[in-house]
């Protein structure tokens, strides 16, 4: 057993290394990458450590006010969203170091993109409402120059919706947890306390990606893939459903929604997200613009189990948490080789790359049949376990989100499969001559993509021990009600 | 024995995935198929005298794993899947090497697709549970839509993409059957006579409205494949954009894995006894009913002999449908009976119509007049499976139409019980109208035709997969009673 105490070291390592960068002008790109994948190594480590052997008790940081409290607490809920991020985290940064192998601004890129790093470990290792909704501002802070690194004025504009998005969701999302701080769920009439957990929840739906407020996301595909790949498919979207996931189970508790037009509310609205999600990504020809629209969708798959409300829904929603995760960072990683190698963004322009880019490809095939949900690959069995939660909650809107997952997993199958064809089966009028000379990605590119494919099998074919973690953790939930 | 059952999987699996790989001249690469393709009949061949047998691969949770199972059923559709791709494979590997054109793909992809292809279709014949099947059945969607877009053109990759997104959206109607009755049903494994409606279904009772819905979008959702009415539309389109042998596996044997897939659910998962009656089965009968002569209508309508033989097979495969959907054991005899007569017709037909364009680029109907007298062998080949096809005695389509029939009027349904006969005779017709005007304008051309060339045949690789098939038909028909025998003896548990 560790301390708990040593929560804030893991915490304030990346964040402090990160800043230390330009302190000690650590410029040059071999420099860069030692100081990043070391850093980021022993974060993983320190992460993975306290993830195995931390003790679950809370460790007191800050007292503002007898309300206002920073406090940390590493449970097991909070361990399942840190043990995504530490097992993707090193993954991207490898990646990554041959993504910006020429851009002169790099140690700016993983100054920022270490720092996040920390700032995601203290999302999932807040131990209460307040802490959380400080960490998730920080997200916010450190994410936003990763964003707008290139410095064109589309990544800049694409910032700005991004910024304006988050904090204004995160205002909302500090209304409804100072209502519940100042213990207004206990004085107010239901009705009132519903209406504040509905703010909650669409102030952090921002993160997740909820419609209506889905809008930054596609915009947020300017930015450099790493980026793209792991916030924007991983760490802060995931954040973002993390935390409704906390307001929801730890904060309000299920009691007050379950059963009632909030949960159908928040169902119908996960259901027209996935479908609008959808929908728009088969409409997409910019290829990771459509990746994009894929993660809204899916996001709300983890909604949808979220706002089932029942363990069988939260075991759906973290598995698919973390499947997705791994699958969608992939996806992403395999958009991101082919525009560094040809600078090619749009679907059309993949004809017939099968050939030359093989294993980049292949891994992006896995993640194409993974996502669509075919077994034996990890997609499988996430969404097999939301079909069987809505089977079980046997209400009419459950049905109806079961429904819209099935459709949605047939536009997956349209906008990832037509993908894979174009790759690798092109017209016979496609024109193959500009492709001559296309290599496949680098080392540091492939290994990563390998790495993260045969980690999509492996948990697809032996996904016992993840399934236990996350009905574990949904039967804790349970069992202790709203105590956060 | 029980690792035989993998070994039947691995083998074209693994030899389809390595092919590319040898990066051999044509020689090698069709020896090295062929000698796949013989294996593979072999192992099932000693498969098919071994006993019942179960065989876990992996469990991912209690409810889902994957098994695989040898059974009756399993042996009739991997002798047929055994026995239907060397016959076919042979004959591509003439019929293919004037194939590979400029633009399309390289032969060696074709091979290799067809052995994966075929690595699928035989873990959905020995899957034991409806995971397993569920699994192997997304896997023939994907591996074999390569097989439609071979010569890739425009048309041939719309075609490939229309079949691949009726196999997946199906399969995801499917899917909406398999997780509800993963919860209500007390298991997803393969039982004779299935778990629902029969003793001890109480929970099926109190969700009766819920699991007779999920049960008919099931089967709707899995008769994509097997191109029944309203998701029949892919067929007529992709059947004809593949090269010969490909359009003749995928009607002859890969459609039939949608035949399979619904006689899995119903009778081993759902059990007929729960449908027996009730408006889904109506419904059924009623959707196969109309897809049997729809399908021979427009098969009767069409001038291209490939879309015209389609049309036909979307029509045939519902005749088996019907059966199966009758719920009584004459229907079902019959609707296995007519997978199989279907099958070695079906294929002998697609052959057939490969080895026209082999020689000359016959592809409407109006070409062939006359063709008697240049392949008469092939046109032999052509008329007897259209007989079989027709339904005419000794041939199998006879003695299988006439089980259905009988199953038909056995069932005692109101309406459906005659109207049921009434319809496939009306089809029968219309087959006969469709195929016999070939054979009669090939063997007699009239007074003006000009003499093009005599008997100039396909050569041995192409007749003699035709000529097997073609005595195939007669002889499944003559020893029809040792299969019928066999099959009410042996499905009698699930009724």
């Amino acid at each position: 057993m560790i301390s708990s105490a040593f929560l804030l070291p893991v915490i304030l390592f990346p964040i402090l290394s990160g800043a230390l960068m330009p302190v000690l002008r650590i410029r040059e790109r071999r420099a860069v990458r030692i100081y990043t994948g070391t850093v980021t190594l022993l974060t993983s480590g320190f992460a993975w450590l306290m993830i195995l052997c931390a003790e679950d008790l809370p460790v007191m940081l800050l007292q503002f006010t007898r309300d206002f409290t920073l406090k940390l607490r590493f449970d097991s809920c909070g361990r399942f969203f840190a043990g995504i991020a530490a097992t993707l985290w090193p993954l991207t940064v490898c990646y990554a170091f041959e993504y910006l192998e020429d851009d002169p601004r790099q140690h700016v890129f993983f100054t920022w993109f270490t720092m996040a790093y920390g700032v995601t470990l203290g999302v999932s290792m807040a131990g209460n409402l307040f802490s959380l909704y400080i960490f998730y501002e920080l997200l916010t802070l450190t994410t936003v120059p990763l964003v707008m690194h290139t410095g064109t004025p589309e990544a800049i504009r694409a910032a700005r919706t991004y910024f304006a998005f988050s904090l204004g969701g995160a205002a909302f999302a500090l209304i409804s947890i100072l209502y519940l701080i100042f213990g207004g769920a206990g004085k107010e009439s239901l009705t009132v306390t519903r209406i504040f957990y509905v703010i909650g929840v669409l102030g952090f739906g921002v993160k997740a990606a909820m419609f209506p407020v889905h809008a930054w996301l596609p915009k947020a595909s300017v930015a450099p893939t790493p980026v793209t790949a792991l916030l924007h498919a991983v760490a802060v979207v995931k954040a973002g459903v993390f935390a409704v996931t906390r307001l929801t189970y730890f904060g309000y508790g299920t009691e007050i929604a379950a059963g009632s037009w909030v949960q159908y509310l928040l169902l119908v609205l996960a259901a027209v997200t996935i479908l609008y999600g959808a929908a728009r990504a088969v409409r997409e020809v910019h290829w990771k613009r459509r990746l994009a629209y894929s993660t809204v969708a899916n996001l709300s798959y983890i909604l949808f189990g979220i706002f089932l409300m029942s363990p069988v829904g939260l075991t759906g929603a973290l598995l698919h948490m973390a499947f997705h995760a791994e699958i969608k960072i992939l996806a992403f990683f395999a958009a991101g080789a082919v525009l560094h190698r040809t600078g090619r963004e749009y679907i059309f322009e993949m004809n017939g790359l099968g050939r030359k880019m093989k294993v980049t490809f292949i891994c992006f095939t896995v993640s194409a049949v993974a996502l669509t949900g075919i077994p034996p690959f990890a997609g499988f069995i996430s969404k097999w376990h939301l079909l069987l939660a809505a089977a079980e909650e046997n209400t009419v809107w459950a049905y109806v989100g079961a429904g819209v997952i099935l459709l949605a997993a047939l536009l997956t199958a349209v906008y990832m499969l037509g993908m894979v064809r174009i790759a690798w089966f092109p017209g016979k009028d496609a024109d193959l001559s500009k492709n001559e000379t296309v290599r496949d990605a680098g080392p540091w590119m492939l290994v990563p993509m390998v790495i993260l494919a045969a980690g999509i099998l492996l948990t697809g074919l032996f996904p016992g021990i993840v399934i236990r973690h996350a009905q574990a953790i949904a039967e804790t939930v349970r069992a202790m009600g709203g105590e956060f | 024995m029980k690792i035989l059952m993998l070994f039947l999987i691995l083998i074209p699996a693994l030899s389809g995935a390595l092919l590319p790989v040898f990066r051999m001249k044509r020689k090698g690469n069709l020896i090295y198929t062929g000698a796949a393709l013989l294996v593979s009949l072999v192992l099932a061949f000693v498969l098919l005298f071994a006993s019942e047998a179960e065989l876990v691969l992996f469990s991912m949770t209690d409810k889902l794993r994957v098994s695989l199972h040898l059974d009756l059923l399993s042996k009739v559709f991997m002798g047929l899947a055994a026995c239907g791709f060397p016959l076919a494979g042979f004959f591509a590997f003439r019929y293919m090497e004037h194939e590979e054109k400029e633009g399309s793909f390289k032969e060696t992809t074709f091979y290799s697709f067809y052995l994966l292809t075929l690595a699928a279709l035989f873990g959905m014949d020995l899957s034991g549970n409806l995971i397993a099947m569920y699994f192997f059945f997304e896997m023939l969607t994907l591996l074999s839509m390569p097989l439609v877009l071979f010569e890739r053109t425009k048309e041939s990759i719309a075609a490939a993409l229309k079949y691949l997104f009726y196999s997946v959206g199906g399969a995801f109607l499917g899917l909406a059957a398999l997780f509800v009755l993963a919860v209500y049903a007390p298991s997803l494994d393969f039982v004779p006579g299935g778990y629902l409606g029969g003793a001890g279904a109480e929970a099926s009772e109190a969700h009766r409205t819920l699991l007779l819905v999920m049960s008919l979008l099931g089967i709707i959702g899995f008769s994509a494949k097997a191109g029944m009415y309203p998701l029949h539309g892919w067929l007529p389109t992709a059947h004809p954009e593949a090269p010969a042998p490909a359009s003749a596996v995928l009607s002859g044997i890969i459609a039939k894995a949608g035949v399979l897939a619904i006689i899995r659910l119903l009778y081993y998962v759902i059990g007929p006894n729960f449908l027996r009656g009730t408006w889904v089965q109506i419904t059924l009968l009623s959707l196969s009913l109309l897809t049997v002569f729809m399908g021979s209508m427009m098969a009767y309508r069409e001038k291209n002999l490939k879309k015209r033989l389609a049309y036909s097979s979307v029509s045939q495969i519902s005749y088996a449908l019907f059966g199966l959907f009758l719920l009584n054991p004459a229907g079902f005899s019959g609707g296995i009976l007519q997978v199989l007569a279907h099958a070695a017709a079906k294929i002998c037909l697609f052959l057939t119509a490969g080895s026209f364009i082999y020689h000359g680029n016959k592809r409407m109907v109006s070409d062939l007049r006359g063709i008697g007298k240049i392949m008469p062998l092939t046109l032999i080949a052509f008329t007897l499976a259209s007989l079989s096809l027709v339904g005419i005695p000794p041939f199998s389509g006879f003695v299988s139409k006439w089980f259905l029939a009988q199953g038909a009027l056995e069932s005692g349904i109101s309406v459906l019980s005659w109207l049921g006969p009434v319809i496939l005779l009306i089809s029968a017709l219309l087959t006969a109208a469709y195929l016999f005007p070939i054979t009669v304008a090939g063997f007699f051309p009239g007074k003006d035709y000009q003499e093009e060339a005599r008997n100039r045949e396909g050569g041995a690789l192409m007749l003699i997969p035709l000529m097997i098939l073609a005595v195939g038909t007669l002889l499944l028909g003559v020893f029809s009673g040792f299969f019928s025998g066999l099959f009410e003896q042996g499905f009698a548990a699930l009724f």
